[in-house]
């Protein structure tokens, strides 16, 4: 399988050869390990996790996309109003480079795959959506994790529990208050460990806000006419 | 009647030339202008490359044998392989002379299961909250501070670090497979050093949590400035089971490189003086060509031989001194363009001015300049000093 565009990851460590002496220099100095990607959303391996999540493809092509670039400060709001929610903090911005997968089995387009990055209660919550052309969704992964109850999330029971929905059903549910009226599918997934809440509600927020920016930038918004705003 | 000076006299003779006087200044001006730039350049490429340098905290590195110590080694490593040293060994190497700075250092890796399909490994750096930031003083925080105290369970991280982990000061961490909490008090700003991927703690803190006391991984020196490294280098070599990772090599690289550039720019500097040199003697020996039979009556009106070689020398040095200060003072001016041309030419720039003009450099330009002056005007104030009024005079009447 052949990635179209070079990934962003790959960009990140590729050094400017006249940097490159300095930060050798610097990479002789003891501290801890650069185990950190270059930071965004990207897939660890994506010819390994396409494969995975879409066993029917034969290729994928990376976009990379950000709010600033698509619309700025009036698609962050319109954004906001679809999520129900602020971004915030440091490092939920309009500028955060989105990397969307739109995964192809020979010419035709079967799918996307979109990741977003969503605080937890003790570190970063990375949760990758796999999508069909209707927003549907038919796969749920959490590529990092850090919380209490991390293995509790990760059983795969826990992540079947979205398998069908779509932003339809999101809409319904209230990042702010974690509720969902009326009662509807969102409200039926089961929280595995009540005593991480918090990290349960991150996870349906890094959900919802997924599939309002993947119907925005890659489906061309055929689920903004459910939005009660 | 008015009497006049020498000065006045030589500074005439010029205004009569106006072109060729002034197009003389022009390129003793520019030779001025380069040379006051490259050296600039040269300063200021040295002083900021030798700050960077600096910045990078520590010269020399101690840790112990075996111990991986940057990150690719760790990552082929899989996280493992960390060697000891005892904490006895940072007081030692604290107390030798050479030593103006050691911070002890404590690394340690965990595997994390739930980082990626197949887990992965996070590393935390323990450090010294007193030491460390004094050694690291050039990393800026992007928010919060360091460490309350040694033993505090607190966290600061590299800029990459936060935004991987989304946490921002006040925020909780929880250090996988120990499941230890820890509150984040500091995020660094982006450094472009595998600093902006560390997730720094207390050394204390470490070595309880993972049960390590007294133990340490790496120290990291600085070193006096007038100390010689290779020696303290050699002595650290000799402490038992430990292994000396030195910047000096880089470091030594680097000056040989700027020592090369600086070899170029004084070739470039004496190619630019000895053109302006020989403009001048071309310009003032065609102006006494010129002015023979002018020299003659000047010379049988009474002028003796000292006062023409004077008026011809006092005409060179007005014409150097003039494109000295013009020239100076164009560097000046540019200099802050000239630092972005370069900026923009150079593979690799430092941070900071690249290119330093201080009182000092404008005196010795000026110093050199003057100097050429003197050198270049005593061939044609000599010619014109030792003509002969006869000789001119019967030499204009047969032409």
């Amino acid at each position: 399988m052949r990635n179209k565009n070079r990934s962003k990851l790959d960009r990140g460590r590729t050094f400017r050869s006249g940097s490159a002496f300095l930060l050798a220099a610097a990479g002789l100095i003891i501290g801890a390990a650069a185990l950190y990607a270059a930071v965004g959303c990207d897939l660890n391996d994506p010819d390994r996790d396409v494969k995975r999540l879409f066993p029917e493809s034969t290729g994928y092509k990376t976009l990379y996309v950000s709010i600033t670039k698509r619309g700025g400060e009036e698609l962050l709001r319109k954004i906001e109003a679809r999520l129900g929610d602020k971004f915030k903090g440091l490092f939920e911005t309009a500028d955060v480079p989105y990397t969307m997968y739109e995964i192809y089995k020979g010419a035709d387009l079967v799918g996307y795959i979109h990741g977003v990055n969503q605080k937890g209660t003790y570190g970063g919550l990375q949760v990758f959506l796999a999508l069909d052309l209707k927003g549907i969704i038919r796969g749920f992964y959490f590529q990092k994790l850090t919380s209490r109850a991390a293995k509790a999330f990760r059983i795969p029971a826990f992540g079947d529990q979205f398998l069908g929905l779509s932003l339809e059903d999101f809409y319904r549910y209230d990042v702010a208050t974690g509720k969902e009226e009326p009662f509807g599918p969102v409200s039926r997934i089961k929280n595995p460990d009540p005593a991480s809440e918090q990290d349960f509600r991150a996870t349906l927020r890094a959900t919802k806000k997924n599939l309002i920016l993947t119907d925005e930038f890659l489906l061309g918004n055929p689920h903004l006419k459910f939005f009660k705003g | 009647m008015k009497k006049i000076s020498i000065f006045e006299v030589a500074y005439k003779n010029l205004l009569r030339k106006k072109t060729r006087s002034l197009l003389t200044i022009l390129g003793i001006a520019m030779a001025a202008w380069v040379l006051v730039s490259l050296f600039g350049f040269n300063k200021g490429y040295e002083t900021s490359l030798n700050k960077d340098i600096d910045n990078l905290g520590f010269q020399m590195l101690v840790v112990a044998k075996g111990c991986p110590y940057e990150a690719a080694t760790l990552m082929l490593k899989g996280g493992t392989g960390l060697k000891y040293m005892k904490e006895e060994i940072a007081a030692a190497v604290a107390a030798e002379p050479e030593v103006e700075g050691v911070t002890p250092m404590l690394m340690q890796v965990v595997f994390d299961p739930n980082k990626g399909e197949s887990g992965g490994i996070s590393a935390f750096l323990g450090v010294d909250p007193a030491s460390y930031p004094k050694l690291k003083s050039a990393l800026p925080f992007k928010a919060g501070r360091w460490f309350s105290e040694p033993q505090a369970m607190e966290a600061v991280f590299g800029y990459e670090a936060a935004e991987f982990e989304q946490r921002e000061v006040g925020d909780l961490y929880l250090i996988p497979e120990k499941e230890v909490e820890v509150k984040v008090v500091g995020v660094l700003e982006r450094t472009g050093t595998q600093d902006d991927g560390t997730i720094f703690l207390p050394i204390r803190t470490v070595q309880r949590v993972f049960a390590l006391p007294d133990e340490l991984t790496a120290i990291g020196i600085k070193v006096k400035k007038e100390a010689d490294i290779k020696a303290f280098e050699d002595k650290m070599y000799k402490l038992p089971d430990v292994q000396v990772v030195s910047l000096s090599q880089v470091k030594t690289t680097i000056m040989t490189l700027v020592s090369t550039a600086r070899v170029m720019v004084f070739s470039i500097a004496l190619i630019a003086i000895l053109i302006a040199m020989m403009g001048v003697i071309n310009t003032v020996l065609m102006s006494v060509m010129e002015r023979r039979q002018e020299i003659g009556i000047l010379k049988s009106m009474g002028a003796m031989a000292i006062d023409v070689f004077k008026l011809v020398w006092l005409e060179t040095i007005i014409l150097c001194i003039g494109g000295g200060l013009i020239g100076t003072g164009l560097a000046l001016l540019t200099a802050r363009l000239t630092d972005v041309l370069v900026r923009n030419l150079l593979p690799y720039s430092p941070s900071g001015g690249l290119v330093a003009i201080d009182v000092k450099l404008v005196l010795m330009t000026l110093g050199v300049v003057t100097a050429i002056g003197l050198a270049s005007g005593i061939y044609p104030s000599w010619k014109a000093a030792r003509m002969r009024p006869l000789d001119t005079i019967r030499s204009e009447v047969e032409s």
